[in-house]
């Protein structure tokens, strides 16, 4: 069977057909279709990893066609890594998630599911493809699934938020139909190393220099860098939990691989820092989204808004490591993709339990957590530690390489961005601590009926395992650090 | 903040300005995209795919996988349209017309239904169609349109038109039935489940016949590879595969645009609207 690239992407896009009929038909099926889809998927991505590792990168012509004229899945070690990460996440998050998704939207759960499908295709197909023009159309499902969830959360803010995220979503992706069209004019071809083949010999024209700023700023402004990253705290915050656990450690990670996909494959390392010297430019605008992420997550009084702020401080590290210019930087960038996948799981694994308990999370809604739900808090301070860095954790691997990136580029003001920044998420995430850990919980719970109230417990067990896996991960990652960047990272850059 | 946006308003314009100093000229045979592929594409596209139309061969054969994922767009639409606007909750308030006398009335209570049939007829509270012009010319176009709509599909892979298009006209061809009539005439004739399951089944048999090839031994979507299934010239496999493949975009555009209709005009009740 050399089929599995294509089954990576297929099976979800199956699933989410059948959940489609099954929600109809039969609802109860659309569930174990749905897991049985990203199980076969999983299964698929890590077989091709495997093969990616032994024998090379693995060419899959659609159709049969050979590559200019048709479309074709080029698998390297880099997007087969991402690959797993999603496939394995989105399949994980389905467990957790299925007592929140009957919670929280019971009466159309069939077709909820189906579009979880959607958006997990979207982001497995976007992952996978070697052709610009899939990329987009696979940019453009993931976008439309994610605006419908959203607006499936939250009921009165919910729509707003996805509305405002419509917009400057279309804007991103329009930016980045306008690069690839600009790309076509220049060189006639879609296939990724086709157009940069005949990129090599146009370094000097002004129209690739616009399609290189146009494809760069539509992604930007779908990964959330600061300041195009208004659209994202609320679009989080706001929308379902089964939702808001895979969108926030996959689309901004998803749409990272983009840019360094862009960056390496398409238009060359060699055209973006010789020929054009914007390093410092980005470098700089990476430290201001470090800092303007950290300060911004400082002032909030929400759980979920103050971790989806801090994920707008986690792309600034991985988008300046990628902007570093050097194999250091780069290497950062690409485990920090790995290590803040799992490690803003881990912690919206945490706060979706506390939200299925809870309902709300302000800050005043947590009081005495860590007696009621002692788990779910372990979890949860396994993932800060990872995301402040300290050392056992994979946080801390990533910004080493980070830091010494910079120190080797010479961007000091880089490294000092990273070291405050972990600072202020030590102060953010000991402040949380605190208000679990010494403040009494409040009787009735805060609630005004508290005679309705559910007492709180720990969270359903579906939720506890999966969290447990991924707070361990988070450790294995960290330990095996250097294996995953000798047999991965190291062998694709070179 | 406004100036802001008009400032950078003016950046972008420059900078797509900038762009175009360098595009090849209009119409300029010599141009990257006229020589890289499209040679290749006017060439052999007839000879390898069978199939006349160029357009087609590209879009549902060279290029046939991103079509698919553009079906997959559609039917997201049509799901994200029920999972927003769908209401499952009834109205309070019924409008029926008297047929005979044309006497109408308001009924408050929510539990009273009355039958519907010869005697009683429903209606809409702010949209009063009982134009008898339009609904008899209604009446008798339709049919046409949808045979038309059929042509349109079935001829996509030899001349101008397609699953998409055709499945545009069917499915409009069902909201003038809705607009001359009016909505409840549409959703009873046609079930909110029945489209529901066809939006997904229209995708299903695209993403299915591609999936086929695969234990044929080829590649996802490689229809020359269907040929031991379907009796008949092998060559002509792959414009077959295409026909599926039409057909399936042609049911999930049909379906897919009545549900938009549907939830849109009746904010999700089914029961009244445009």
């Amino acid at each position: 069977m050399d089929n599995y690239p294509a089954l990576i992407v297929i099976t979800p896009l199956l699933a989410a057909l059948l959940a489609g009929i099954a929600a109809w038909t039969e609802e109860r099926l659309s569930y174990p279709i749905a897991l049985i889809g990203l199980a076969v998927s999983m299964f698929a991505a890590f077989k091709v990893l495997m093969q990616v590792i032994t024998s090379g990168t693995i060419n899959y012509r659609m159709a049969g066609w050979a590559p200019p004229m048709g479309i074709e899945y080029t698998i390297d070690l880099l997007n087969a890594m991402v690959l797993l990460i999603v496939a394995s996440i989105a399949f994980f998050n389905l467990i957790a998630s299925y007592k929140s998704v009957e919670q929280e939207t019971s009466d159309r759960a069939g077709s909820f599911y189906a579009i979880y499908l959607l958006f997990v295709t979207g982001l497995l197909g976007v992952t996978a493809t070697g052709d610009l023009f899939n990329l987009y159309v696979l940019i453009e499902i993931t976008s439309l699934t994610s605006y419908t969830m959203v607006a499936l959360g939250d009921r009165d803010r919910g729509p707003l938020a996805s509305l405002n995220y419509i917009f400057i979503g279309v804007i991103g992706a329009s930016f980045y139909l306008l690069g690839v069209g600009y790309l076509y004019l220049k060189t006639g071809s879609l296939n990724m190393v086709d157009v940069a083949n005949i990129l090599s010999g146009l370094h000097g024209s002004s129209t690739i220099l616009v399609a290189f700023i146009l494809c760069m700023l539509g992604i930007w402004i779908k990964m959330a860098l600061f300041p195009m990253h208004v659209w994202l705290p609320n679009a989080y915050s706001y929308s379902p939990v089964a939702f808001a656990r895979i969108v926030a450690p996959l689309m901004t990670k998803v749409m990272v691989y983009v840019m360094i996909r862009l960056m390496i494959t398409v238009f060359g390392l060699d055209y973006i820092f010789e020929t054009l010297n914007l390093s410092e430019a980005v470098v700089w605008l990476a430290t201001f989204a470090i800092i303007a992420g950290a300060v911004m997550a400082l002032a909030q009084k929400n759980l979920k808004k103050m971790l989806a702020y801090i994920i707008v401080c986690e792309i600034g590290y991985m988008v300046g490591g990628a902007w570093m210019g050097n194999q250091l930087g780069m290497t950062g960038a690409i485990l920090h993709i790995l290590n803040d996948a799992l490690m803003t799981f881990a912690l919206f694994l945490a706060v979706g339990s506390m939200v299925y308990k809870l309902k709300r999370v302000d800050f005043i809604d947590l009081k005495g957590l860590f007696g009621k739900m002692p788990w779910t808090m372990a979890g949860f301070v396994l993932a800060a530690f990872s995301i402040i860095g300290v050392p056992p954790t994979c946080g801390f691997f990533s910004k080493w390489y980070l830091i010494l990136g910079a120190f080797e580029a010479g961007a000091y003001h880089f490294a000092a961005a990273l070291v405050i920044s972990s600072l202020i998420c030590a102060v953010l995430f000991f402040k949380v601590f605190e208000i679990c850990f010494f403040e009494p919980m409040p009787e009735g719970h805060g609630h005004e009926d508290s005679s309705s109230h559910v007492a709180i417990e720990e969270a359903p067990l579906s939720m506890l395992i999966v969290s447990g896996l991924v707070s361990i991960s988070l450790v294995v990652a960290g330990l095996y650090s250097g294996t995953i960047v000798n047999t991965i990272i190291l062998p694709f850059l070179q | 903040m406004k100036f802001l946006g008009f400032i950078i308003v003016c950046l972008t314009g420059a900078l797509l300005l900038y762009g175009t100093g360098e595009f090849p000229g209009w119409g300029d045979p010599h141009s990257p995209a006229s020589i890289h592929l499209s040679n290749d594409y006017i060439e052999k596209a007839v000879e390898q795919t069978q199939v006349p139309n160029l357009v087609t061969a590209v879009l549902a054969d060279y290029r046939g996988f991103d079509t698919m994922f553009e079906t997959a767009v559609v039917f997201c639409a049509g799901l994200a349209c029920f999972l927003l606007l769908r209401d499952f909750k009834e109205k309070k308030e019924r409008f029926y017309r008297h047929t005979p006398t044309g006497v109408i009335l308001h009924v408050k209570d929510s539990k009273k239904v009355l039958k519907t049939g010869k005697e009683f007829e429903h209606m809409d509270k702010d949209w009063v169609p009982s134009d008898l012009i339009i609904k008899t010319i209604c009446r008798i176009l339709i049919p046409f349109i949808q045979i038309y709509a059929l042509y349109v599909v079935a001829h996509g892979d030899f001349s101008p038109g397609g699953g998409f298009q055709g499945g545009v006209i069917f499915g409009s061809s069902l909201i003038l039935l809705a607009i001359s009539y009016d909505l409840k005439v549409l959703v009873k004739r046609v079930k909110e489940k029945i489209l529901g399951i066809f939006a997904a089944i229209g995708v299903l048999i695209y993403v299915g016949i591609a999936a086929i090839c695969m234990p044929m031994g080829g590649n996802f979507l490689d229809y020359s590879k269907l040929a031991p299934l379907v009796p008949g010239d092998p060559h002509h496999i792959r414009a077959l595969g295409m026909l599926g493949v039409e057909i399936g975009v042609g049911i999930a555009v049909t379906a897919v645009m009545v549900i938009i209709y549907i939830n849109i005009v009746s904010e999700g009740r089914h029961e009244e609207g445009l």
